[in-house]
């Protein structure tokens, strides 16, 4: 073993192959399997990390099949001023989990940046909420006071990978796809996944960490329900100027402005670095900002500014700017934006120096407003290359569990279930359901159980579905809530005080996920409790904001004079939503 | 799945002989046609499926327990993967396998046996699905796990007392016919020193309204008929059946160290807890008036103790 240590994504080696080979009548070989991964994402190298600290791997063979090719992600590497453009904010459990497992120690930190402060207001009433990491109820010492950490997916997944060198006992097959997989109909119906390699490997457990389109769902017959946003997410790396001196020295607010076309989300990754989140409801408007930058990058440094600061009804005016360059085909001039949103800021009242003046020519020279913190400093200039956009899509499976034919199979990530971005759930979801499953593993390991029945992975479905379900139906509702354009519930929106309301909602929604478990003192029971408990405080803050509006809409009917139809029609958008 | 398993159960039918005092015909019957289902986790045994874990968490706990009371300090002791690492173990009643397995794959050299040929065959089938106990001419070591059709008295006469470091057998005493000479088969069958387990139901209106009337009649969760209440035996009758135990098989005892574990099913989470030993100081006949768990343990003869 210690031979082949230091080459990296090894074959099977000869030996063990013909140890544990079979013949079928078909003369085809196949391998011996416990667990197959297939998937060599997040989910899947940190189930396969998890599965390689815990006793569990000296008694099981492990195998991660993936079709692309992860040496280029171990040998990732940018300069230090530079980032990757698909970051997420790691909650503190997310972080304890790994540190426990013993592959944060390979994440390059000093890459990573905590997120302290949080600002988040809305769009059309300017409402707004701030909060701070010493809210969240921390028991760890070793988190400190932040709510998450903003990590580059790619630095995680390369640091999974390098702590997976230090287990060569799980096998990684990676440039390999996995052609197809059947059932061995001759005995005991177990898995045989076939891959492109012509390599067939028979195994006790199929995990799914394959992702939205899942092979392995449809090989276990799962049906999965959902549906698209009829939202483009565009992503980008930002650059800016540091916090002057006056300010906090260092950058660890992310700031989030909930508009009526989606969430614009400005996450910290270094004083002068950050990451752009901003999803747009209709995607042609996004297309439209994607086809902008790479005409001209600076058009959309000057959009991601305006969006920050200008109200909705200037906005509005610039996105018909761009969409009408994009119909026509022209090329959007990125002096005449920018002289567009400057007149619009007079027009609007805004002083040119103060904070809200995205064209100011003032760059954090000289003494800061009062308010500068509120706002994300302006963005100079985008990294280039790091423009991005995708469809955002809600889907969650019927269950985790294959059964009958399916049976053997298990669902972890994306391949489980896919979430709006907008609270940064995703892969905090992947990792938890990754710790869970583990742990029942490690168990029925434990017990001398088969890790591929149904009785011994029961556990982790029954974890691991309602926590998701909740956190998922919460984002859910918190994206119907700010996108919608029926006008009663936009009328109810831009009443401060409800929406004050429902920014407790997304208020207790990130305090809940952040809420740091050190996984030393609570259990993982305990822990989805906690995070049950949290998320159910959102699922009752969206009751309380329904009823509220329901009182509020009684108060005013007389006043606002709302005509029958709309009535009822706020009473269906309502109901949907608390449901 | 079905015809291979026909044809398996026609090749492997041989005429067995059942002169034995304990096995009930009726009862084997009864399980051989109910033995396509021992591995349908959704099915008839699902709830025995989810027992599993805990019996097998209690052998482990009390074997691992007794070694370190032995005073097991030794490198061989500590370094094993699992207290049942390499011991022999004998499970009587082995149904379709599902403990067997089990403390196979803790390292145990397992046999499994059962009066029903149906029952022996789907286990050994099954078994033969999973790589960790098939055998093959490529694999350099014999499968640790073996199945036979053969009662608990017929194999005591055949092989001699004292063979096994554990006796397991679970969920079979409430279906034998008479409970005193089956317990003394099994109890021989343990070399001193070595662990006899148990788990059965007791004799209590709480287990007939659980066991019969819940899962058999209202649920139908269990075929009608697998229970029969007045064969339940309460924790009480097994301790005081060990503790009159003829001392001439325990000849140089102290004392015979027994333990009584309740388990409880939890319907909602689907899952069985094993009562904490502490249990039966505040509720015991609450805990341990369904379905529990028996341990005793042979005296061991060394004089070293």
């Amino acid at each position: 073993m210690a031979s082949t240590r230091h080459v990296p994504f090894r074959l099977l080696k000869a030996g063990r192959h013909a140890l544990r080979t079979r013949q079928y009548s078909s003369a085809r070989v196949s391998d011996d399997c416990d667990i197959v991964i297939v998937g060599g994402g997040p989910a899947g190298l940190a189930l396969a990390s998890a599965l390689g600290s815990s006793a569990a791997s000296n008694r099981l063979r492990i195998v991660l099949v993936e079709g692309g090719d992860l040496s280029k992600v171990h040998g990732w590497s940018l300069d230090s001023d530079v980032y990757s453009n698909r970051v997420s904010s790691l909650t503190n459990a997310s972080q304890s989990f790994l540190r426990d497992i013993g592959a944060w120690s390979h994440v390059e930190e000093s890459r990573t940046c905590p997120m302290e402060d949080m600002e988040v207001w809305d769009g059309v009433s300017d409402a707004r909420i701030s909060f701070h990491a010493s809210d969240v109820p921390t028991t760890g010492s070793t988190e400190g006071q932040q709510m998450a950490r903003l990590t580059e997916n790619l630095n995680l997944q390369r640091g999974l990978l390098r702590h997976l060198k230090t287990h060569p006992e799980i096998e990684l097959i990676d440039k390999t796809k996995v052609e197809s997989i059947i059932r061995d109909e001759e005995e005991g119906q177990w898995p045989l996944v076939k891959l492109a390699n012509d390599r067939i490997l028979r195994t006790r457990l199929l995990i799914g960490a394959d992702g939205f389109n899942s092979p392995v769902r449809s090989y276990a017959r799962i049906p999965s329900y959902g549906w698209s946003y009829n939202t483009q997410a565009i992503v980008a790396t930002m650059f800016h100027s540091p916090p002057s001196l006056y300010q906090n020295s260092l950058h660890t607010t992310a700031y989030q402005r909930f508009l009526p076309t989606g969430p614009i989300a400005f996450l910290p990754l270094s004083p002068t670095a950050s990451s752009l989140v901003w999803s747009i409801n209709p995607p042609e408007l996004a297309q439209a900002l994607v086809a902008s930058a790479s005409q001209n990058p600076s058009v959309l440094a000057s959009m991601i500014n305006a969006a920050f600061r200008l109200p909705t009804v200037s906005l509005k005016y610039l996105y018909d700017v761009v969409m009408d360059a994009r119909t026509k085909g022209v090329a959007i001039d990125g002096e005449a934006i920018t002289k567009e949103i400057r007149w619009r800021e007079e027009s609007h009242g805004i002083d040119g120096n103060s904070t809200y003046a995205s064209s100011s020519t003032q760059l954090s020279q000289g003494m800061p407003s009062l308010d500068a913190a509120s706002l994300p400093p302006l963005v100079t200039s985008i990294q280039p290359g790091t423009v991005a956009s995708f469809p955002l899509k809600y889907n969650h499976a019927e269950t985790y569990l294959g059964e009958g034919l399916g049976a053997r199979t298990v669902l972890v990530g994306d391949a489980a279930h896919t979430v709006h971005p907008l609270a940064g759930q995703g892969l905090n979801q992947g990792l938890a359901d990754v710790e869970c499953l583990s742990k029942c593993i490690a168990e029925a390991v434990a017990n001398g159980g088969d890790v591929g029945s149904y009785t011994a992975l029961l556990p982790y479905a029954q974890e691991r579905y309602i926590a998701n379900h909740t956190i998922m139906s919460a984002v859910d509702k918190l994206h119907k809530l700010y996108s919608t354009e029926f006008e009663p519930v936009v009328w109810a929106r831009s009443v401060g005080l409800e929406v004050l309301n429902e920014l407790d909602v997304v208020k207790s929604a990130i305090m809940a996920t952040a809420g740091a478990h050190s996984s030393k003192t609570t259990n993982s029971a305990d822990a989805a409790a906690g995070i049950n408990n949290g998320w159910s405080v959102v699922a009752k803050g969206f009751e309380s904001y329904a009823s509220t509006v329901k009182a509020a809409r009684m108060a005013s009917q007389g006043a606002v004079g709302l005509i029958g139809g709309g009535l009822e029609g706020i009473g269906r958008i309502i109901t949907n939503l608390s449901k | 799945m079905q015809s291979i398993l026909r044809n398996y159960i026609r090749r492997h039918a041989t005429a067995a002989t059942r002169q034995n005092s304990s096995v009930n015909a009726s009862e084997i019957s009864f399980f051989s046609k109910l033995s396509s289902q021992w591995w349908d986790e959704h099915g008839e045994f699902a709830f025995l499926h989810r027992m599993n874990p805990i019996r097998m968490q209690f052998i482990h706990e009390k074997v691992r327990e007794m070694d370190w009371e032995d005073g097991a300090t030794s490198e061989e002791k500590i370094s094993r993967r699992s207290a049942l690492d390499g011991l022999k173990v004998l499970d009587i009643g082995c149904g379709g396998g599902l403990l067997s397995e089990s403390l196979a794959r803790q390292g145990a050299r397992t046999l499994g046996i059962d009066a029903s040929e149906a029952n022996i065959a789907i286990a050994t089938l099954h078994s033969q699905a999973d790589p960790n106990f098939r055998v093959s001419s490529a694999s350099p070591s014999p499968s640790n796990l073996s199945y036979r059709q053969i009662s608990a008295e017929s194999l005591l006469a055949e092989s001699g007392p004292e063979q096994y470091d554990v006796v397991c057998s679970m969920e079979v005493l409430e279906h034998v016919d008479n409970p005193a000479d089956f317990l003394n088969s099994c109890a021989q069958l343990v070399k001193p020193g070595g662990h006899l387990f148990l788990s059965t139901i007791a004799r209590t209106p709480l287990a007939y309204f659980l066991t019969i009337f819940t899962a058999e009649t209202l649920l139908r969760k269990v075929t009608p008929g697998t229970h029969t209440y007045s064969k339940f035996v309460n924790p009480g009758e097994l301790v005081e059946y060990f503790q009159n135990y003829p001392t001439s098989l325990t000849s140089k005892a102290t004392t015979t160290e027994a333990e009584v574990r309740g388990m409880i099913y939890a319907p909602l989470r689907a899952k069985w807890h094993l009562a904490s030993r502490t249990a039966s100081l505040w509720g015991g006949d609450l805990v341990n008036g369904c379905n529990y768990l028996f341990w005793v343990r042979k005296p061991n003869v060394s004089p070293s103790q």
